[in-house]
C-alpha cells in the first residue's frame, strides 16, 4: 500500500536524518512508529508529507510515487497527515477549520462535516469557538477530523498523544482504532509506547534515521524496547 | 470640531484601504511592503489613462450630485486589475527570486521597487498635478454652523467614504466566508500546516498581491477624487499607511481599517494646532506611541 524504499533526506543539505530507511505500510493497518528521540520518526512522516525533502529512495502510495511532491498535493494522492503541533488553524474557528478542509478535500473522495461531527462531538457543540481555544484533547480530534475530511487511504499522525492525560490519549486511540475499522490505514508515529502498541497492528523502530526491527504489535514487549532506543537492534 | 472629524474619516478612508493591501502582504507574504505607495499612485493613474481613452477630449459628464461620471466608475475595476497585473509582475520578477533569503532583502527589494515605480511615472506623466474631473462640487451643508463648528461635506466625499465602507466590506466577506479567505488567513497563520491541509500557497501568494494591488489602486483612486494627483501621492502616504497598519496590528484587517481611521481623525484633529503642513508628522508620532505602548497593535496577530 505505502511503501519506503531506501529513503534518504533532512533539513539541511549534508546532514541526513533519514539514512535509508525502508517500510512497507500494509492497507488497512494500524503500524506503529517507535524509537528513540532523533531517531527520524517525525522526518519520515514529514518527508512523506512533502515537508521535509527526500534526496535518494522512493515513497509510493498504492504503486503511484509520491517522493517529493508538493506537500499540497498529498491529499489528492490519499494521504493525510496530521503534524504533532500546530496541526489546526487556532485564529479560525472550529466550523471554519472544517469547511475550509472539506473544501479543500478532493472532489471524488470528500467526507463531510456532519460524519466528522458525529465521530467527534465535541466539535459540534464547539464549532463556533476559536479552534485555539479548544483543549489539547479536542484540538487533537479537530486535527485528525481536518484529515479525515479528505478520506484518506493512508492517515499519519505524528505523536497525536504528546500533551494529553491518559484519559484523552484512551479516548484518541479508541477513536483512532475505529477510523481503521473504516478501511483508513494510519501510520502511527509514538512515544507513547504501550498505548500506540494497545492498538498497533505492527511496530517498526527506527534508529538512526533506519527501521532497526519491525514486528507484529503483540510480539514486542515494551520493556524490552529499551536496547533498541539505545541504538542496538538488527 | 465636526469638519475636523469629517475630514479626518474621508483621509482615513484612503489611508484604510491602502493600510489593508499593506497588512494583507505583509501577513501572508511576510515582509513589510514598502512599494505599496506606489500601487496607490499608479492605480490613480492608471484610471487617469483609461479616463483619457475613454473620453478622449471630452470632459466626464457629471453623474447625479457627483463631480465625476459613471465612466470613472466603469474605470475603477479596470485600473485595479491593471495595478493588480503590475504587482503580479513585480513579484515575478523580482520578490519571488527572494523570497527563499530574509526578510530584510525582500524589504530593501520593495524600497528600490517604490523608487523605480515612483520615477518611471513620473517620467511617463510629468509632476504637473492632474485631476479626475475640473467640475466644482458645491458642499453640502449637513449640520448648521452653530452646532460645533458645522459640518459641510462634498457627495464625491460622501461616496469615498461610502464606497471604502462597501470594500472593506466585501473584503470581510472574502476572508470569512470564501475557500481562499479561509486560505488567505491559513496561510497567516501556519504556512507550513497550509500546505499540508491541502492549501496551495503559490495561489494565496498571488491572490495576496492582487488583492492588496486592488484596494490599493482603489484608494489611490478615492486619494486623486477628493485631491489631486501627483507621483508622489503614495509616497506622502506611506507613513500613514504603516502607522495604520502598526496601529491595528500587523496582519489584521480590521485593524488597518480602524487604524486608518485613527491615523485619518489624528492627522485631521492636529491641524488646528500644529498647521496643516506638519499633519504628515503626527502619523509618525502615532507609530512611535504605539511601537513603544503597545507593539502589538490594537488586535495585533488577528488577520
Amino acid at each position: 500500500m505505502m511503501a519506503f524504499e531506501a529513503v534518504t533526506g533532512g533539513y539541511e543539505p549534508g546532514l541526513p536524518i533519514l539514512r535509508g530507511a525502508d517500510l512497507i505500510v500494509e492497507p488497512g493497518e494500524i503500524l506503529a512508529l517507535l524509537g528513540p528521540n532523533g531517531a527520524g520518526k517525525s522526518t519520515l512522516v514529514k518527508a512523506a508529507a512533502g515537508l521535509v525533502p527526500v534526496w535518494s529512495g522512493r515513497i509510493t502510495l498504492a504503486q503511484r510515487e509520491i517522493t517529493n511532491r508538493p506537500a499540497h498535493r498529498m491529499l489528492a494522492e490519499g494521504l493525510g497527515f496530521v503534524p504533532q503541533t500546530e496541526n489546526i488553524f487556532a485564529r479560525l474557528t472550529v466550523r471554519e477549520n472544517l469547511l475550509l478542509a472539506h473544501a479543500l478535500a478532493p472532489r471524488e473522495r470528500r467526507g463531510t462535516i456532519a460524519e466528522m461531527e458525529a465521530l467527534f462531538p465535541d466539535l459540534a457543540r464547539q464549532r463556533s469557538l476559536a479552534a485555539g481555544r479548544l483543549s489539547g484533547g479536542q484540538r487533537q480530534m479537530l486535527a485528525v477530523a481536518r484529515a479525515l475530511l479528505a478520506k484518506p487511504a493512508v492517515l499519519m499522525l505524528d505523536e497525536p498523544s504528546a500533551g494529553l492525560s491518559p484519559r484523552l490519549v484512551a479516548t484518541l486511540f479508541e477513536r483512532l482504532a475505529a477510523i481503521r475499522g473504516t478501511g483508513v490505514t494510519i501510520l502511527l508515529v509514538e512515544q507513547n509506547v504501550r498505548a500506540a502498541l494497545s492498538i498497533a497492528d505492527r511496530a517498526a523502530v527506527l534508529v538512526g534515521g533506519r527501521v532497526a526491527h519491525l514486528a507484529p504489535a503483540r510480539d514486542l514487549d515494551p520493556t524490552a524496547l529499551g536496547p533498541l532506543f539505545l541504538g542496538g537492534g538488527h | 470640531m465636526l469638519q475636523l472629524l469629517a475630514d479626518g474619516l474621508i483621509v482615513g478612508s484612503v489611508i484604510a484601504l491602502g493600510a489593508v493591501g499593506l497588512t494583507l502582504t505583509y501577513a501572508i507574504l511576510r515582509f513589510a511592503n514598502f512599494g505599496q505607495g506606489e500601487f496607490l499612485t499608479w492605480g490613480a493613474y492608471i484610471a487617469l489613462s483609461l479616463l483619457g481613452l475613454l473620453l478622449g477630449a471630452a470632459a466626464m459628464e457629471p453623474l447625479g450630485p457627483f463631480s465625476f461620471g459613471i465612466e470613472l466608475l466603469a474605470v475603477l475595476p479596470v485600473a485595479a486589475a491593471l495595478t493588480a497585473l503590475l504587482a503580479l509582475a513585480l513579484d515575478w520578477a523580482l520578490f519571488r527570486r527572494l523570497q527563499q533569503g530574509q526578510a530584510i532583502a525582500l524589504v530593501i527589494a520593495s524600497f528600490g521597487a517604490a523608487l523605480a515605480l515612483r520615477n518611471l511615472l513620473q517620467f511617463l506623466y510629468g509632476t504637473l498635478p492632474e485631476y479626475y474631473t475640473r467640475e466644482i462640487q458645491i458642499a453640502i451643508r449637513l449640520v448648521p454652523r452653530d452646532t460645533l463648528g458645522g459640518l459641510r461635506i462634498t457627495p464625491d466625499q460622501m461616496a469615498v467614504m461610502g464606497l471604502t465602507l462597501l470594500t472593506v466590506v466585501a473584503l470581510h466577506l472574502l476572508l470569512t466566508r470564501t475557500t481562499l479567505g479561509r486560505s488567505m488567513r491559513a496561510v497567516a497563520e501556519n504556512p507550513s500546516l497550509a500546505r499540508v491541509a491541502g492549501v496551495d500557497v503559490e495561489q494565496v501568494r498571488r491572490a495576496t498581491w492582487i488583492i492588496g494591488a486592488a484596494l490599493a489602486a482603489v484608494a489611490g483612486i478615492f486619494a486623486g477624487l477628493t485631491g489631486q494627483l501627483r507621483p508622489g501621492l503614495g509616497f506622502d502616504l506611506l507613513l500613514p499607511l504603516f502607522a495604520a497598519a502598526i496601529l491595528g496590528g500587523i496582519g489584521s484587517v480590521w485593524g488597518a481599517v480602524l487604524g486608518g481611521f485613527i491615523v485619518g481623525l489624528a492627522e485631521s484633529l492636529a491641524v488646528p494646532l500644529v498647521g496643516a503642513e506638519y499633519r504628515a508628522a503626527v502619523s509618525f508620532l502615532v507609530l512611535i506611541a504605539i511601537l513603544l505602548l503597545r507593539p502589538a497593535g490594537l488586535f495585533g496577530g488577528r488577520p
